[in-house]
Protein backbone atom coordinates (compact mmCIF):
# COMPACT_ATOMS: atom_id res chain seq x y z
CA UNK A 1 0.00 0.00 0.00
CA UNK A 2 1.60 3.53 -1.02
CA UNK A 3 0.90 6.44 1.35
CA UNK A 4 -2.19 8.36 0.37
CA UNK A 5 -1.72 11.69 -1.63
CA UNK A 6 -2.22 14.35 1.43
CA UNK A 7 -3.86 16.28 -1.64
CA UNK A 8 -6.44 14.30 -2.36
CA UNK A 9 -10.15 16.16 -0.26
CA UNK A 10 -11.64 13.84 1.44
CA UNK A 11 -15.00 16.09 2.14
CA UNK A 12 -16.56 15.72 -1.19
CA UNK A 13 -20.09 16.75 -0.89
CA UNK A 14 -22.33 14.13 -2.58
CA UNK A 15 -25.10 15.62 -3.36
CA UNK A 16 -24.42 19.50 -4.07
CA UNK A 17 -27.01 21.83 -4.35
CA UNK A 18 -28.01 22.99 -7.60
CA UNK A 19 -27.43 27.17 -7.34
CA UNK A 20 -30.31 28.93 -8.81
CA UNK A 21 -32.50 26.13 -9.53
CA UNK A 22 -34.51 25.73 -6.37
CA UNK A 23 -37.40 24.22 -7.74
CA UNK A 24 -34.35 21.10 -8.27
CA UNK A 25 -32.60 21.03 -4.85
CA UNK A 26 -31.13 18.06 -5.98
CA UNK A 27 -30.28 18.69 -9.37
CA UNK A 28 -32.71 18.30 -12.32
CA UNK A 29 -34.64 15.29 -11.86
CA UNK A 30 -35.06 14.01 -15.25
CA UNK A 31 -38.61 13.65 -14.64
CA UNK A 32 -40.70 17.35 -15.32
CA UNK A 33 -39.29 20.16 -17.58
CA UNK A 34 -37.39 22.57 -16.39
CA UNK A 35 -38.60 25.61 -15.64
CA UNK A 36 -36.23 27.59 -17.81
CA UNK A 37 -36.75 25.07 -20.92
CA UNK A 38 -40.52 26.22 -20.01
CA UNK A 39 -39.39 29.88 -19.70
CA UNK A 40 -37.33 29.70 -23.44
CA UNK A 41 -40.79 27.84 -24.88
CA UNK A 42 -42.31 30.66 -23.81
CA UNK A 43 -39.93 32.97 -25.66
CA UNK A 44 -40.60 31.09 -29.01
CA UNK A 45 -44.29 31.19 -28.77
CA UNK A 46 -45.02 34.31 -27.22
CA UNK A 47 -47.49 36.80 -29.20
CA UNK A 48 -48.21 34.00 -31.68
CA UNK A 49 -49.49 30.46 -32.23
CA UNK A 50 -48.34 27.46 -31.10
CA UNK A 51 -45.90 27.40 -33.45
CA UNK A 52 -42.62 29.02 -33.67
CA UNK A 53 -42.76 32.21 -35.70
CA UNK A 54 -40.33 32.06 -39.24
CA UNK A 55 -37.07 33.45 -38.68
CA UNK A 56 -35.28 33.64 -42.42
CA UNK A 57 -32.68 35.71 -43.31
CA UNK A 58 -34.47 39.28 -42.59
CA UNK A 59 -34.73 38.45 -39.36
CA UNK A 60 -31.23 37.40 -38.47
CA UNK A 61 -30.62 40.87 -40.29
CA UNK A 62 -32.65 42.81 -37.92
CA UNK A 63 -31.16 40.80 -35.21
CA UNK A 64 -27.43 41.82 -36.30
CA UNK A 65 -28.92 45.26 -36.27
CA UNK A 66 -30.50 45.57 -32.58
CA UNK A 67 -27.29 43.39 -31.26
CA UNK A 68 -25.06 46.07 -32.73
CA UNK A 69 -27.54 49.25 -31.46
CA UNK A 70 -28.25 47.41 -27.95
CA UNK A 71 -24.67 46.28 -27.15
CA UNK A 72 -22.30 48.05 -28.61
CA UNK A 73 -22.86 51.44 -29.10
CA UNK A 74 -20.67 53.90 -27.47
CA UNK A 75 -20.12 57.37 -26.29
CA UNK A 76 -17.18 59.68 -26.59
CA UNK A 77 -17.38 62.85 -25.24
CA UNK A 78 -20.70 62.46 -23.95
CA UNK A 79 -21.54 62.18 -27.79
CA UNK A 80 -23.16 59.26 -28.62
CA UNK A 81 -21.68 57.12 -32.08
CA UNK A 82 -24.34 57.44 -34.58
CA UNK A 83 -25.46 53.38 -36.13
CA UNK A 84 -26.43 53.28 -39.20
CA UNK A 85 -29.69 51.45 -38.58
CA UNK A 86 -30.22 49.34 -41.82
CA UNK A 87 -28.08 46.36 -43.38
CA UNK A 88 -27.17 48.58 -46.77
CA UNK A 89 -27.13 46.97 -49.56
CA UNK A 90 -26.13 47.77 -53.56
CA UNK A 91 -29.88 49.06 -54.46
CA UNK A 92 -28.22 52.97 -54.77
CA UNK A 93 -32.09 54.23 -54.06
CA UNK A 94 -31.85 52.80 -50.55
CA UNK A 95 -29.22 54.84 -49.62
CA UNK A 96 -29.90 57.74 -51.58
CA UNK A 97 -33.47 58.40 -49.89
CA UNK A 98 -31.89 57.69 -46.93
CA UNK A 99 -31.79 61.06 -44.66
CA UNK A 100 -29.05 60.29 -42.41
CA UNK A 101 -29.73 61.89 -39.15
CA UNK A 102 -25.94 62.21 -39.04
CA UNK A 103 -25.68 64.02 -42.42
CA UNK A 104 -23.60 67.44 -43.45
CA UNK A 105 -24.71 70.29 -45.31
CA UNK A 106 -23.22 68.01 -48.20
CA UNK A 107 -26.01 65.40 -47.08
CA UNK A 108 -22.84 62.92 -46.42
CA UNK A 109 -22.83 60.64 -43.65
CA UNK A 110 -20.77 62.32 -40.56
CA UNK A 111 -18.11 60.58 -38.77
CA UNK A 112 -17.90 59.37 -36.59
CA UNK A 113 -20.43 56.70 -37.22
CA UNK A 114 -21.04 52.77 -37.09
CA UNK A 115 -22.36 50.89 -40.38
CA UNK A 116 -22.62 46.90 -40.33
CA UNK A 117 -22.72 45.56 -44.55
CA UNK A 118 -23.29 41.99 -44.78
CA UNK A 119 -21.98 39.75 -46.92
CA UNK A 120 -24.45 38.63 -49.54
CA UNK A 121 -23.21 35.05 -49.41
CA UNK A 122 -24.58 32.86 -46.80
CA UNK A 123 -23.38 30.25 -46.04
CA UNK A 124 -24.28 26.93 -44.97
CA UNK A 125 -24.38 27.03 -41.05
CA UNK A 126 -21.29 25.53 -38.86
CA UNK A 127 -22.95 25.41 -35.49
CA UNK A 128 -22.48 21.84 -34.67
CA UNK A 129 -25.84 21.72 -33.12
CA UNK A 130 -27.44 21.43 -36.01
CA UNK A 131 -24.72 20.44 -38.84
CA UNK A 132 -25.70 17.63 -40.65
CA UNK A 133 -27.56 15.76 -38.13
CA UNK A 134 -30.24 15.12 -39.87
CA UNK A 135 -31.12 14.21 -43.76
CA UNK A 136 -33.55 15.38 -46.03
CA UNK A 137 -36.79 17.69 -44.66
CA UNK A 138 -38.12 15.49 -42.26
CA UNK A 139 -40.84 16.98 -40.04
CA UNK A 140 -40.68 16.22 -36.04
CA UNK A 141 -43.23 16.32 -33.53
CA UNK A 142 -43.48 20.17 -32.13
CA UNK A 143 -46.32 20.07 -30.04
CA UNK A 144 -50.08 18.40 -29.65
CA UNK A 145 -52.62 20.83 -29.57
CA UNK A 146 -56.14 20.28 -28.20
CA UNK A 147 -58.88 21.52 -30.76
CA UNK A 148 -62.55 22.35 -30.20
CA UNK A 149 -64.70 22.90 -33.44
CA UNK A 150 -68.19 23.04 -31.37
CA UNK A 151 -68.96 19.63 -31.70
CA UNK A 152 -65.53 17.85 -31.66
CA UNK A 153 -62.56 17.47 -29.23
CA UNK A 154 -59.55 16.84 -30.56
CA UNK A 155 -55.90 17.25 -30.91
CA UNK A 156 -53.87 18.60 -33.89
CA UNK A 157 -50.00 17.45 -33.86
CA UNK A 158 -47.50 20.09 -34.93
CA UNK A 159 -44.53 19.14 -36.84
CA UNK A 160 -41.98 21.12 -38.03
CA UNK A 161 -38.64 20.05 -40.23
CA UNK A 162 -35.12 20.75 -38.21
CA UNK A 163 -33.93 24.41 -38.48
CA UNK A 164 -31.26 25.35 -41.50
CA UNK A 165 -28.07 26.36 -40.01
CA UNK A 166 -26.93 29.20 -41.41
CA UNK A 167 -23.78 31.50 -41.35
CA UNK A 168 -23.43 35.55 -42.12
CA UNK A 169 -20.74 37.17 -42.48
CA UNK A 170 -20.90 40.83 -41.17
CA UNK A 171 -18.58 43.75 -41.23
CA UNK A 172 -18.89 46.14 -38.46
CA UNK A 173 -16.89 49.12 -39.62
CA UNK A 174 -16.46 52.44 -37.60
CA UNK A 175 -15.36 55.31 -39.04
CA UNK A 176 -13.89 57.92 -36.95
CA UNK A 177 -11.03 60.81 -36.78
CA UNK A 178 -10.09 60.16 -33.67
CA UNK A 179 -7.74 57.43 -31.51
CA UNK A 180 -9.71 57.67 -28.42
CA UNK A 181 -13.33 56.76 -30.39
CA UNK A 182 -11.72 53.37 -31.77
CA UNK A 183 -9.85 52.82 -28.24
CA UNK A 184 -13.55 53.36 -26.58
CA UNK A 185 -15.48 50.76 -29.53
CA UNK A 186 -12.53 48.69 -29.01
CA UNK A 187 -12.95 48.05 -25.21
CA UNK A 188 -16.65 47.45 -26.22
CA UNK A 189 -15.98 45.12 -28.53
CA UNK A 190 -13.41 43.15 -26.56
CA UNK A 191 -15.77 43.03 -23.54
CA UNK A 192 -18.74 41.78 -25.07
CA UNK A 193 -16.51 39.00 -26.80
CA UNK A 194 -14.70 38.27 -24.04
CA UNK A 195 -16.15 34.88 -24.29
CA UNK A 196 -15.55 34.66 -28.14
CA UNK A 197 -18.85 34.50 -28.60
CA UNK A 198 -21.90 37.35 -27.45
CA UNK A 199 -25.71 36.47 -28.00
CA UNK A 200 -28.36 38.30 -30.42
CA UNK A 201 -32.08 37.35 -29.85
CA UNK A 202 -34.35 36.79 -32.73
CA UNK A 203 -38.24 36.21 -32.15
CA UNK A 204 -37.73 34.41 -29.25
CA UNK A 205 -34.46 32.49 -30.32
CA UNK A 206 -30.95 33.16 -28.57
CA UNK A 207 -28.42 33.28 -31.73
CA UNK A 208 -24.62 33.39 -31.48
CA UNK A 209 -22.22 36.17 -33.03
CA UNK A 210 -18.77 35.44 -33.24
CA UNK A 211 -15.48 37.68 -33.56
CA UNK A 212 -13.47 36.53 -36.42
CA UNK A 213 -11.08 39.24 -37.32
CA UNK A 214 -10.44 43.01 -37.03
CA UNK A 215 -8.54 44.69 -39.60
CA UNK A 216 -7.42 48.24 -40.18
CA UNK A 217 -8.76 50.14 -43.32
CA UNK A 218 -7.91 53.76 -42.11
CA UNK A 219 -7.16 56.58 -44.78
CA UNK A 220 -4.02 57.63 -43.64
CA UNK A 221 -1.43 57.19 -45.93
CA UNK A 222 -2.25 60.04 -48.29
CA UNK A 223 -1.02 63.12 -46.91
CA UNK A 224 -3.06 64.80 -49.81
CA UNK A 225 -6.65 63.56 -48.66
CA UNK A 226 -8.87 63.68 -45.99
CA UNK A 227 -7.62 61.38 -42.97
CA UNK A 228 -9.93 59.27 -40.79
CA UNK A 229 -10.13 55.92 -39.55
CA UNK A 230 -12.08 53.33 -40.55
CA UNK A 231 -11.51 49.89 -38.78
CA UNK A 232 -13.33 46.78 -39.78
CA UNK A 233 -14.78 44.23 -37.29
CA UNK A 234 -16.07 40.71 -39.12
CA UNK A 235 -18.51 38.78 -37.32
CA UNK A 236 -20.08 35.86 -38.27
CA UNK A 237 -23.89 34.94 -36.78
CA UNK A 238 -24.11 31.52 -36.18
CA UNK A 239 -28.39 31.35 -37.49
CA UNK A 240 -30.42 28.96 -38.37
CA UNK A 241 -33.62 29.46 -40.72
CA UNK A 242 -37.11 28.19 -39.72
CA UNK A 243 -39.25 29.11 -42.72
CA UNK A 244 -43.16 28.17 -41.52
CA UNK A 245 -43.82 26.59 -44.95
CA UNK A 246 -42.55 23.72 -43.95
CA UNK A 247 -44.36 23.05 -41.15
CA UNK A 248 -46.85 20.67 -40.75
CA UNK A 249 -50.54 20.36 -39.09
CA UNK A 250 -51.87 16.94 -38.77
CA UNK A 251 -55.40 15.77 -36.85
CA UNK A 252 -54.31 13.09 -34.57
CA UNK A 253 -57.04 12.16 -32.34
CA UNK A 254 -60.74 13.51 -32.54
CA UNK A 255 -63.06 12.72 -29.90
CA UNK A 256 -67.06 12.79 -30.28
CA UNK A 257 -69.72 13.33 -27.64
CA UNK A 258 -72.85 11.60 -28.67
CA UNK A 259 -75.90 12.12 -26.16
CA UNK A 260 -78.67 9.06 -26.25
CA UNK A 261 -82.26 9.38 -24.68
CA UNK A 262 -83.44 5.96 -23.07
CA UNK A 263 -86.34 4.70 -21.97
CA UNK A 264 -85.16 4.55 -17.43
CA UNK A 265 -87.83 1.97 -16.51
CA UNK A 266 -86.36 -1.32 -15.76
CA UNK A 267 -88.79 -4.09 -17.88
CA UNK A 268 -87.91 -7.82 -16.84
CA UNK A 269 -86.81 -10.08 -20.66
CA UNK A 270 -87.80 -13.75 -20.62
CA UNK A 271 -85.22 -15.92 -20.76
CA UNK A 272 -84.25 -17.42 -24.01
CA UNK A 273 -83.61 -21.26 -24.35
CA UNK A 274 -80.46 -22.73 -23.54
CA UNK A 275 -79.29 -26.14 -22.93
CA UNK A 276 -79.26 -25.73 -19.38
CA UNK A 277 -82.60 -24.13 -19.96
CA UNK A 278 -84.53 -26.03 -22.89
CA UNK A 279 -87.95 -24.87 -22.23
CA UNK A 280 -89.01 -21.45 -23.08
CA UNK A 281 -92.88 -20.30 -23.07
CA UNK A 282 -94.40 -17.41 -24.99
CA UNK A 283 -97.43 -15.90 -25.24
CA UNK A 284 -97.34 -13.83 -29.03
CA UNK A 285 -101.11 -11.56 -29.57
CA UNK A 286 -102.76 -11.05 -32.68
CA UNK A 287 -104.85 -8.09 -33.97
CA UNK A 288 -107.99 -8.06 -36.35
CA UNK A 289 -105.56 -7.07 -39.12
CA UNK A 290 -103.07 -9.61 -38.60
CA UNK A 291 -103.78 -12.65 -38.24
CA UNK A 292 -100.74 -14.64 -39.12
CA UNK A 293 -97.83 -15.40 -37.37
CA UNK A 294 -94.50 -16.53 -38.68
CA UNK A 295 -91.21 -17.49 -36.51
CA UNK A 296 -88.35 -18.02 -37.61
CA UNK A 297 -86.54 -20.52 -35.53
CA UNK A 298 -82.05 -20.71 -35.23
CA UNK A 299 -82.32 -23.27 -33.67
CA UNK A 300 -83.91 -26.93 -33.71
CA UNK A 301 -86.63 -27.12 -30.99
CA UNK A 302 -89.91 -28.71 -30.56
CA UNK A 303 -93.04 -26.37 -30.06
CA UNK A 304 -96.01 -26.98 -28.24
CA UNK A 305 -99.28 -25.20 -28.31
CA UNK A 306 -100.35 -24.97 -24.59
CA UNK A 307 -102.79 -22.43 -24.74
CA UNK A 308 -105.28 -19.99 -26.52
CA UNK A 309 -107.58 -16.66 -26.12
CA UNK A 310 -110.36 -15.97 -28.25
CA UNK A 311 -109.42 -18.05 -30.92
CA UNK A 312 -111.93 -20.78 -32.93
CA UNK A 313 -109.14 -22.65 -34.84
CA UNK A 314 -105.65 -22.53 -36.00
CA UNK A 315 -103.61 -23.41 -39.04
CA UNK A 316 -100.29 -24.44 -38.50
CA UNK A 317 -97.68 -24.51 -41.12
CA UNK A 318 -93.89 -24.95 -41.24
CA UNK A 319 -92.03 -23.15 -43.86
CA UNK A 320 -88.79 -24.79 -45.50
CA UNK A 321 -87.12 -22.81 -48.29
CA UNK A 322 -89.53 -20.51 -48.81
CA UNK A 323 -92.32 -23.12 -49.19
CA UNK A 324 -95.07 -23.63 -46.28
CA UNK A 325 -96.19 -26.72 -46.04
CA UNK A 326 -99.68 -27.26 -43.88
CA UNK A 327 -99.25 -29.77 -40.82
CA UNK A 328 -101.92 -32.24 -39.71
CA UNK A 329 -104.70 -30.69 -37.33
CA UNK A 330 -104.04 -34.14 -35.24
CA UNK A 331 -100.70 -32.62 -34.51
CA UNK A 332 -99.86 -30.90 -31.35
CA UNK A 333 -96.50 -30.34 -31.00
CA UNK A 334 -94.21 -29.61 -34.54
CA UNK A 335 -90.50 -30.52 -34.50
CA UNK A 336 -88.83 -27.45 -36.63
CA UNK A 337 -84.93 -27.37 -37.40
CA UNK A 338 -82.76 -24.05 -37.69
CA UNK A 339 -83.54 -22.08 -40.70
CA UNK A 340 -87.06 -23.37 -40.76
CA UNK A 341 -90.37 -20.94 -39.95
CA UNK A 342 -93.12 -21.54 -37.83
CA UNK A 343 -96.32 -19.95 -39.72
CA UNK A 344 -99.55 -19.62 -37.92
CA UNK A 345 -103.01 -18.44 -38.97
CA UNK A 346 -105.99 -18.10 -36.64
CA UNK A 347 -109.83 -17.42 -36.94
CA UNK A 348 -110.83 -15.54 -34.11
CA UNK A 349 -113.64 -16.02 -32.01
CA UNK A 350 -114.80 -12.33 -31.35
CA UNK A 351 -113.58 -10.00 -33.77
CA UNK A 352 -112.47 -6.73 -32.09
CA UNK A 353 -111.23 -8.27 -29.13
CA UNK A 354 -107.65 -9.41 -27.63
CA UNK A 355 -106.29 -12.63 -29.41
CA UNK A 356 -102.95 -14.76 -28.32
CA UNK A 357 -101.95 -17.77 -28.64
CA UNK A 358 -99.14 -19.32 -25.92
CA UNK A 359 -97.16 -21.62 -27.39
CA UNK A 360 -93.87 -23.58 -25.54
CA UNK A 361 -90.61 -24.12 -27.17
CA UNK A 362 -88.17 -26.59 -25.94
CA UNK A 363 -84.42 -26.21 -27.10
CA UNK A 364 -82.90 -29.77 -28.80
CA UNK B 1 15.21 83.02 -40.79
CA UNK B 2 18.57 84.50 -40.27
CA UNK B 3 19.38 87.61 -39.36
CA UNK B 4 22.27 87.57 -41.62
CA UNK B 5 21.19 89.21 -45.02
CA UNK B 6 22.94 88.50 -48.27
CA UNK B 7 22.04 90.31 -51.36
CA UNK B 8 21.07 88.89 -53.92
CA UNK B 9 22.70 89.43 -57.12
CA UNK B 10 21.90 86.77 -59.34
CA UNK B 11 20.10 87.53 -62.84
CA UNK B 12 20.88 91.26 -62.14
CA UNK B 13 22.09 92.25 -65.75
CA UNK B 14 18.79 92.15 -66.57
CA UNK B 15 16.37 91.65 -63.45
CA UNK B 16 16.73 93.32 -59.97
CA UNK B 17 15.08 94.18 -56.70
CA UNK B 18 13.34 96.76 -58.23
CA UNK B 19 12.01 94.56 -60.99
CA UNK B 20 11.02 92.31 -58.52
CA UNK B 21 8.74 94.35 -56.49
CA UNK B 22 7.64 95.85 -59.72
CA UNK B 23 6.49 92.13 -61.29
CA UNK B 24 4.86 91.21 -57.29
CA UNK B 25 3.10 94.34 -57.17
CA UNK B 26 1.64 93.90 -60.26
CA UNK B 27 0.96 90.55 -59.47
CA UNK B 28 -0.98 91.28 -56.67
CA UNK B 29 -2.81 94.07 -57.93
CA UNK B 30 -4.31 91.67 -60.63
CA UNK B 31 -4.76 89.14 -57.54
CA UNK B 32 -6.92 91.70 -55.65
CA UNK B 33 -8.40 94.21 -58.23
CA UNK B 34 -9.08 91.49 -60.58
CA UNK B 35 -9.71 88.48 -58.89
CA UNK B 36 -10.36 89.18 -55.71
CA UNK B 37 -10.71 85.79 -54.14
CA UNK B 38 -11.63 86.03 -50.64
CA UNK B 39 -10.30 83.16 -47.93
CA UNK B 40 -10.92 83.43 -44.23
CA UNK B 41 -7.90 81.82 -42.32
CA UNK B 42 -8.53 80.28 -39.12
CA UNK B 43 -5.23 79.50 -37.11
CA UNK B 44 -4.52 77.53 -34.44
CA UNK B 45 -3.34 78.66 -31.25
CA UNK B 46 -1.06 75.76 -29.96
CA UNK B 47 -0.57 77.00 -26.93
CA UNK B 48 -4.05 77.25 -25.72
CA UNK B 49 -5.47 74.31 -27.56
CA UNK B 50 -6.42 71.55 -25.28
CA UNK B 51 -4.99 68.01 -26.44
CA UNK B 52 -4.85 64.77 -25.44
CA UNK B 53 -1.70 63.87 -23.81
CA UNK B 54 -1.38 60.55 -25.18
CA UNK B 55 -2.58 60.50 -28.50
CA UNK B 56 -2.57 64.91 -28.54
CA UNK B 57 -5.78 64.92 -30.54
CA UNK B 58 -8.23 67.37 -29.75
CA UNK B 59 -11.70 67.28 -30.03
CA UNK B 60 -14.11 70.14 -31.69
CA UNK B 61 -14.34 72.48 -28.95
CA UNK B 62 -11.01 72.07 -27.42
CA UNK B 63 -9.30 73.87 -30.35
CA UNK B 64 -9.09 77.44 -29.69
CA UNK B 65 -7.74 79.54 -32.56
CA UNK B 66 -6.27 82.85 -33.33
CA UNK B 67 -8.72 85.35 -34.76
CA UNK B 68 -10.04 84.44 -37.87
CA UNK B 69 -8.45 86.60 -41.00
CA UNK B 70 -9.21 87.30 -44.46
CA UNK B 71 -6.53 87.21 -46.78
CA UNK B 72 -6.55 86.93 -50.87
CA UNK B 73 -4.96 84.05 -53.51
CA UNK B 74 -5.66 81.82 -56.49
CA UNK B 75 -7.80 79.43 -55.55
CA UNK B 76 -8.08 76.03 -57.50
CA UNK B 77 -10.32 73.60 -56.12
CA UNK B 78 -10.28 70.06 -57.56
CA UNK B 79 -13.23 68.16 -58.71
CA UNK B 80 -14.87 66.35 -55.85
CA UNK B 81 -14.40 62.75 -55.58
CA UNK B 82 -17.25 60.39 -55.51
CA UNK B 83 -16.39 57.64 -52.44
CA UNK B 84 -17.21 55.45 -50.11
CA UNK B 85 -16.29 54.50 -46.05
CA UNK B 86 -17.42 50.80 -46.45
CA UNK B 87 -16.92 49.48 -49.68
CA UNK B 88 -18.71 50.65 -52.00
CA UNK B 89 -21.59 51.35 -49.66
CA UNK B 90 -22.12 54.55 -47.04
CA UNK B 91 -21.00 56.69 -50.38
CA UNK B 92 -19.98 60.26 -49.45
CA UNK B 93 -19.37 63.05 -52.31
CA UNK B 94 -16.27 64.89 -50.74
CA UNK B 95 -14.74 68.32 -52.35
CA UNK B 96 -11.43 68.16 -54.07
CA UNK B 97 -8.68 69.68 -52.16
CA UNK B 98 -8.30 73.09 -52.24
CA UNK B 99 -5.10 74.94 -53.66
CA UNK B 100 -4.09 78.27 -53.33
CA UNK B 101 -1.53 80.33 -54.31
CA UNK B 102 -0.92 83.31 -51.86
CA UNK B 103 1.52 86.02 -52.05
CA UNK B 104 4.28 85.80 -49.23
CA UNK B 105 4.44 89.86 -49.44
CA UNK B 106 0.36 89.24 -48.78
CA UNK B 107 0.90 87.52 -45.34
CA UNK B 108 3.84 89.63 -44.61
CA UNK B 109 1.39 92.67 -44.53
CA UNK B 110 -0.85 90.82 -42.73
CA UNK B 111 1.03 90.14 -39.93
CA UNK B 112 0.15 85.63 -40.25
CA UNK B 113 2.15 82.78 -41.35
CA UNK B 114 0.06 79.54 -42.60
CA UNK B 115 1.04 76.47 -40.94
CA UNK B 116 0.27 72.75 -41.14
CA UNK B 117 -3.26 72.27 -39.68
CA UNK B 118 -4.57 75.52 -39.90
CA UNK B 119 -7.96 76.01 -41.26
CA UNK B 120 -8.83 78.13 -44.58
CA UNK B 121 -12.52 78.99 -44.96
CA UNK B 122 -14.03 79.46 -48.58
CA UNK B 123 -17.37 80.82 -49.38
CA UNK B 124 -18.41 78.40 -52.43
CA UNK B 125 -21.92 80.47 -52.11
CA UNK B 126 -23.13 83.51 -49.66
CA UNK B 127 -24.96 81.32 -47.35
CA UNK B 128 -22.62 78.49 -47.47
CA UNK B 129 -18.84 78.26 -46.84
CA UNK B 130 -16.53 75.15 -46.71
CA UNK B 131 -13.45 74.26 -44.86
CA UNK B 132 -9.87 73.12 -45.55
CA UNK B 133 -7.42 72.01 -43.49
CA UNK B 134 -3.83 72.76 -44.59
CA UNK B 135 -1.93 69.94 -45.85
CA UNK B 136 0.51 71.13 -47.25
CA UNK B 137 1.80 74.84 -45.82
CA UNK B 138 3.92 75.39 -48.77
CA UNK B 139 6.77 76.66 -46.59
CA UNK B 140 9.25 75.56 -48.80
CA UNK B 141 9.06 77.65 -51.94
CA UNK B 142 12.73 78.26 -53.64
CA UNK B 143 12.00 76.09 -56.72
CA UNK B 144 12.07 78.02 -59.98
CA UNK B 145 8.13 77.45 -60.27
CA UNK B 146 7.47 79.86 -57.16
CA UNK B 147 10.27 82.38 -58.18
CA UNK B 148 10.34 85.06 -61.16
CA UNK B 149 13.76 84.15 -62.96
CA UNK B 150 15.05 82.29 -60.60
CA UNK B 151 15.46 85.18 -58.70
CA UNK B 152 13.49 84.81 -55.75
CA UNK B 153 10.35 83.04 -54.44
CA UNK B 154 7.51 85.62 -54.08
CA UNK B 155 4.45 83.03 -53.38
CA UNK B 156 3.55 80.33 -51.47
CA UNK B 157 1.21 77.22 -53.09
CA UNK B 158 -0.52 75.62 -50.35
CA UNK B 159 -2.71 72.20 -50.26
CA UNK B 160 -5.78 71.82 -48.15
CA UNK B 161 -8.19 68.92 -47.95
CA UNK B 162 -11.55 69.41 -47.12
CA UNK B 163 -12.94 68.66 -43.21
CA UNK B 164 -15.34 66.88 -41.83
CA UNK B 165 -18.08 68.79 -39.81
CA UNK B 166 -17.21 66.76 -36.92
CA UNK B 167 -13.44 68.00 -37.18
CA UNK B 168 -14.18 72.28 -37.59
CA UNK B 169 -17.25 74.28 -38.83
CA UNK B 170 -15.97 77.17 -38.27
CA UNK B 171 -15.88 79.67 -35.05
Amino acid sequence: MGRINKKIKKTLNMYPVVRNQPQYPSGYDGLSTPERRKQLAEFISEDGTFLPKSVLHADLDKGMLDFVKDKLKISVSGKGISVVDQILTIQRWAEFSNTWSFSDKDLNPEIPFLVTVRNPAVQYGSNPSLLYTIPDRRTFHYAKVPTWDGQRKGMDLYKIPQPVPVDITYNLKIVCNRMRELNQFNKVMMQTFTSRQAYTFVKGHYIPIILETISDESQISDNDKRKFYTQDYQLQLQGFLIDEEEFEITPAVTRQLMVFETDTRTKKRDPGPTKENPLSVFTETFTTDNTTLVIPFEFDANVTVIDTDNISNYIVGITIDGNTESVDPEFTTYYLSRGQSLKIEIVPIVGGDPMSITLQTKFI
Amino acid sequence: MSDKRVPITRVNKFFGDEDFRLQESMGMEYLHGNLNFTLVLYRVDRSKSVVDDVYGEASEEEIRYYPPVEFKALVNISAPTNESYAGGLMRYLESGNLTISVYKKELEQLGVDISYGDYIGYPETEDFTRYFTVSNDGRVAGDNAHTILGYKSFYRTITCVPVSENEFKGI
